[in-house]
């Protein structure tokens, strides 16, 4: 177990301290909500302006990923503490704050939502139609997605939880295919009664809490009987399957992911689903111990379920994008199977699945929609023998079965391994039921690589080409995010030297903020002056 | 000095009664009519300066038939901003009358003013009835049949009020409301307090027009000018919700009596709301439902019986105020459906971002302030542990999201509908300086209602708290 949490590091990284801003997090939330407001008020006649303003989009999104690497580089790992915290006193009528703060599973969030957002605008460059709605409304979508993972207050992430919905409800149904209509209801549906679970949840965890504070400090520490921590449980898991999605509640996705522009597959399948998954580790693990342990059976046969209805309905998909729509339901379960678990190397797993699981969820979903765009087809009686023809995808296709799958050197296999050494334990008859599902999507996979890229060419198939280069570029950089912490799970030095690069590596950022889950340092005291 | 806080009341009365003869005997010349709103907005943004400046003090007038608290402050702004808003917001190529027009909503706005500063039934009674006329005026100018019907609808809605507050006055021995509430205090609820407080809701609901007493209101919303719509639909609803909340601080002491039935209204209204607003299609309607559902949660607020709900109700009244006034003066003439604001977007963009803020503050959609008012009123029925009326309540806010969801996809990402195909009744609204400045101001009034929620939200707990709240 130490090998996975510890990385023997207490040396600081390079640059350490050089940057901090009180308004870190905020920067992170509000600068695409003024970049968003900007575009959209921005003149532009006959669609003059639009690439100006997919270089704006692109580029503040860059920015905010450097400024992410400088919050991770920055970070205090090994410290069960909120960092980059900002409290501002706002409805106090009700007891609402405006309060952020990111601990070691905010941090990782915080690190997907940056590289999904890059991955989104550059999958996003092929967008002909109305561009500058679109990327106001994608800027919206990320700033929501940010604010989510910083909220330290139950009120403000239910404000940044609930404002996502808009901006991808109106992508979807502005820029989907021909089904997008029926889409973005059903995601409006089920993420609404989503909404409405947790709304639910939190005001009874507020009134159960005395009341007078939506923040988190008070909230998760409240001691609560056990009776009213399983309540709550529940009604937050409801919320969570419907967004992460979970079986039974996973109406949306096929349709959301195969209709939805890819840049929003993007998003969504990424980062938007995941915030399922760190709403149950905040409020269950963090907030409700002794409801987890009492539902972490039902935990694990919803992850069961959900992976073995994932790749029985991929394996008997005709269409790409709803392939690649259920396969991406796989890492979520996973993640949840860590929950599951209840143990502190299941705990490690699932953060770090949020991480990989994200990244693996929107590259499967994202090159699905590559492919089906590229090969003007979605059908897969129809695409066959496209390797030949589209070799980049065929191999970032490749890495996103393989991530799936969780084979070694990429980063899904560390969180994959963690979560089933830790769910064997403790829930070891839902952790072989999700194993038996991976397999039978492993199969799902195996015979959609076989039909689509490996199969013989049809004669009257539709014309196919690679992906451009911007499509390459965001397939690319999921690919490589799951590569590098793959290959890097300590964290990457300076090559020829010890020194850290990011100190001291994702693997253990996650361990920061759940107690019982802190790592073996302690912060090097100074020593005491020589008399 | 002490009569400068009825200045607001004088400007506004003295403006629409100026208005009305100006009107009615033709004394502008025509090059100065076209200026009318322009003055009407100037007059209203002084009465609401006077108002903020001078109102923080607390007295009584009239030998204590009006009394200017905190509560008073507030939803004499509140009433004077909706009404610049609808002044502003105007497409007066689409209105019967200029002056009538201009007059009408300001008369409302007194109406409300006048009813919150009511320190007995007759004031409420009153002010209650002022807005109410307001609205059957405009109506009845361009649909007389539908001026009719909303005056007997209205009338029933007025019977039961008169019956009701008659019941409480011989009940409790007192017309004062502070009287009403000494007197029952400490008594137990008698059907002879019960029952006239019934009726009272009854009537409120049919002069709020929420479900299930729309169906006599609300068609005539839809079929009235934007102005006369904004009127019948927002103002309406706010001088009845206003007398609700005076009433319920009032009866605060038999409140376990009647609270079923409130929780009952507000339920129907907040659900009932929802579903309607999502099986319509057309934008008003739409905007009409998604408002009765928004005051389902101002009734789930009165609900809770204590400060925090009717603060958090009062700071929802406002947000549902500045909505549900401006929404439909915002969206002009849209008898002609849906396509009628295809593409509305493009070709009327600060108007089309007018309506897509009131439609997602009605809705609910975070972070406009409606969100932060229903989640304020949720908070208290959490407090009171409420969960059921919480989570209808959420269900209903879904089904508005959706529905607002589908408006802002026919206002951005629809074509506009070509010239020759578009009729009087989808006539697109005339762009003009005080429209434009109107759309921006409506929006950043949003934006400073979420931002400086702090302040605000402070003034309606003080609120609650003049109204006799622990």
């Amino acid at each position: 177990m130490s090998l996975f949490l510890a990385s023997p590091s207490p040396l600081p990284a390079p640059g350490a301290g050089l940057f901090t801003s009180p308004f870190l997090l905020s920067l992170l939330i509000w600068v695409p909500v003024i970049v968003a407001v900007t575009i959209a008020f921005m003149p532009n006649p006959r669609g003059r302006y639009d690439t100006l303003i997919k270089q704006i989009a692109f580029f503040t999104n860059l920015a905010l990923l450097v400024l992410l690497f400088i919050a991770y580089n920055q970070f205090e790992s090994f410290l069960p503490t909120v960092q980059y915290e900002e409290k501002i006193s706002w409805l106090p009528a009700i007891g609402a704050t405006y309060h952020l703060g990111v601990d070691g599973p905010g941090l990782v969030m915080m690190l997907l939502s940056g590289l999904i957002g890059v991955a989104a605008v550059l999958a996003s460059l092929g967008v002909r139609e109305r561009v500058r709605a679109y990327f106001t409304l994608l800027l919206l979508t990320q700033a929501s997605i940010n604010g989510a993972i910083a909220a330290h207050d139950m009120f403000v992430f239910m404000l940044f939880w609930a404002a996502s919905i808009v901006p991808i409800a109106l992508l979807v149904s502005g820029w989907g295919g021909p089904r997008r209509g029926l889409a973005a209801s059903r995601l409006i549906g089920y993420w609404g009664i989503g909404t409405a679970f947790l709304a639910v949840g939190v005001f009874a965890l507020y009134a159960a809490a005395g009341g007078q504070s939506f923040d988190m400090e008070v909230l998760l520490k409240a001691p609560l009987n056990s009776r009213v921590q399983l309540g709550i449980s529940a009604v937050m898991i409801l919320a969570a399957a419907t967004r992460l999605p979970l079986f039974p509640l996973h109406g949306w996705v096929r349709d959301v992911l195969s209709e939805a522009p890819p840049g929003v597959t993007v998003i969504v399948a990424g980062a938007a689903t995941r915030l399922g998954a760190y709403l149950l580790l905040r409020t269950m693990v963090q907030g409700a111990p002794a409801a987890t342990h009492l539902l972490s059976p039902v935990l694990a046969a919803l992850a069961a379920l959900t992976v073995g209805y994932a790749g029985l309905a991929a394996l008997r998909a005709v269409d790409v994008r709803h392939a690649g729509a259920y396969l991406a339901m796989v890492p979520g379960a996973i993640t949840v199977l860590g929950i599951a678990a209840v143990s502190p190397l299941g705990i490690a797993g699932t953060v770090l699945s949020l991480f990989t699981g994200g990244l693996a969820a929107a590259l499967i979903a994202g090159v699905c929609a590559t492919l089906s765009e590229r090969a003007q087809s979605r059908n897969v009686l129809v695409l066959s023998g496209l390797a030949p023809r589209m070799p980049n995808i065929a191999w970032l296709m490749l890495i996103a079965a393989l991530a799936l799958l969780g084979v070694p050197i990429l980063s899904s296999y560390m969180s994959d391994v963690m979560t089933f050494f830790g769910a064997f334990k403790t829930q070891p008859i839902g952790a072989f039921a999700v194993a038996a599902g991976l397999a039978v999507s492993a199969v799902a996979l195996a015979v959609l690589l076989r039909r689509v890229l490996f199969g013989a060419p049809l004669p009257d198939s539709p014309g196919a080409s690679d992906a451009s280069l911007a499509e390459t570029w965001y397939l690319g950089l999921l690919a490589g995010a799951l590569l590098w912490v793959g290959l890097f799970p300590g964290g990457p030095k300076i090559p020829g030297t010890e020194v850290p690069l990011f100190d001291p590596g994702l693997i253990n950022q996650m361990a920061a903020g759940i107690s019982d889950m802190a790592g073996p340092y302690v912060l090097p005291t100074p020593a005491a002056p020589q008399q | 000095m002490k009569y400068l806080l009825l200045v607001p009341e004088a400007l506004i009365v003295a403006l629409a009664v100026a208005v009305i003869v100006a009107g009615r005997f033709a004394w502008l010349p025509r090059p100065w009519r076209s200026f009318v709103p322009h003055a009407a907005v100037v007059v209203v943004l002084v009465a609401l300066g006077v108002e903020l400046w001078a109102g923080a003090a607390v007295g009584t007038y009239f030998g204590g038939a009006l009394l200017q608290d905190r509560f008073a402050l507030f939803v004499k702004a509140v009433a004077l901003i909706a009404a610049g808003f609808v002044i502003a917001c105007s497409d007066w190529v689409a209105e019967d009358s200029a002056y009538l027009g201009v007059a009408m909503p300001l008369l409302a706005a007194f109406g409300v003013m006048v009813a919150a500063s009511a320190a007995d039934l007759v004031g409420l009674w009153a002010g209650l009835e002022l807005v109410a006329v307001s609205g059957v005026v405009l109506v009845a100018l361009r649909r007389p049949d539908l001026g009719l019907r909303l005056l007997v609808a209205g009338g029933i809605g007025t019977t039961l009020l008169l019956v009701g507050l008659v019941f409480l006055y011989a009940t409790t021995g007192n017309a004062d409301l502070s009287g009403i509430r000494a007197g029952i205090t400490g008594e137990a609820p008698t059907l002879a307090v019960v029952i006239p407080v019934l009726l009272l809701i009854a009537g409120l609901a049919i002069r709020a027009g929420v479900a299930p007493f729309h169906v006599a209101t609300l068609p005539v919303g839809l079929g009235a000018s934007p102005v006369g719509a904004a009127l019948v639909v927002g103002m309406a609803a706010v001088a009845a919700g206003v007398v609700a909340l005076k009433l319920t601080a009032a009866l605060l002491p038999i409140g376990d009596s009647y609270a079923p039935y409130t929780q009952v209204v507000a339920a129907i209204a907040m659900l009932g709301g929802g579903v309607a607003a999502l099986a319509v299609r057309s934008p008003r309607p739409r905007m009409a439902y998604m408002a009765i559902s928004q005051l389902g949660w101002l009734a789930a607020g009165f609900a809770t019986h204590f400060r925090s709900g009717f603060g958090s109700s009062l700071f929802l009244l406002g947000a549902f105020a500045l909505a549900a006034t401006a929404g439909p003066v915002l969206l002009g003439r849209a008898e002609g459906g849906e396509p009628a604001v295809f593409g509305l977007g493009v070709v009327r963009p600060l108007r089309a971002a007018g309506v897509a803020l009131a439609l997602l503050s009605l809705a609910g959609v975070p972070p406009l302030p409606g969100f932060f008012g229903e989640l304020s009123v949720a908070a208290a029925l959490a407090q009171s542990h409420n969960f059921v009326l919480l989570g209808l309540g959420m269900i209903g806010a879904v089904l508005c999201v959706a529905a607002a969801v589908g408006t802002l996809r026919v206002l951005y990402m629809q074509g506009p509908l070509e010239e020759s195909r578009r009729g009087a009744a989808a006539a697109l609204p005339a762009v003009t300086a005080l429209s434009s400045f109107g759309a921006i101001a409506f929006a950043l009034v949003l934006a400073g209602y979420v931002v400086f929620g702090f302040p605000i939200m402070g003034l309606a707990d003080q609120g609650a708290e003049a109204l006799g709240l622990r």
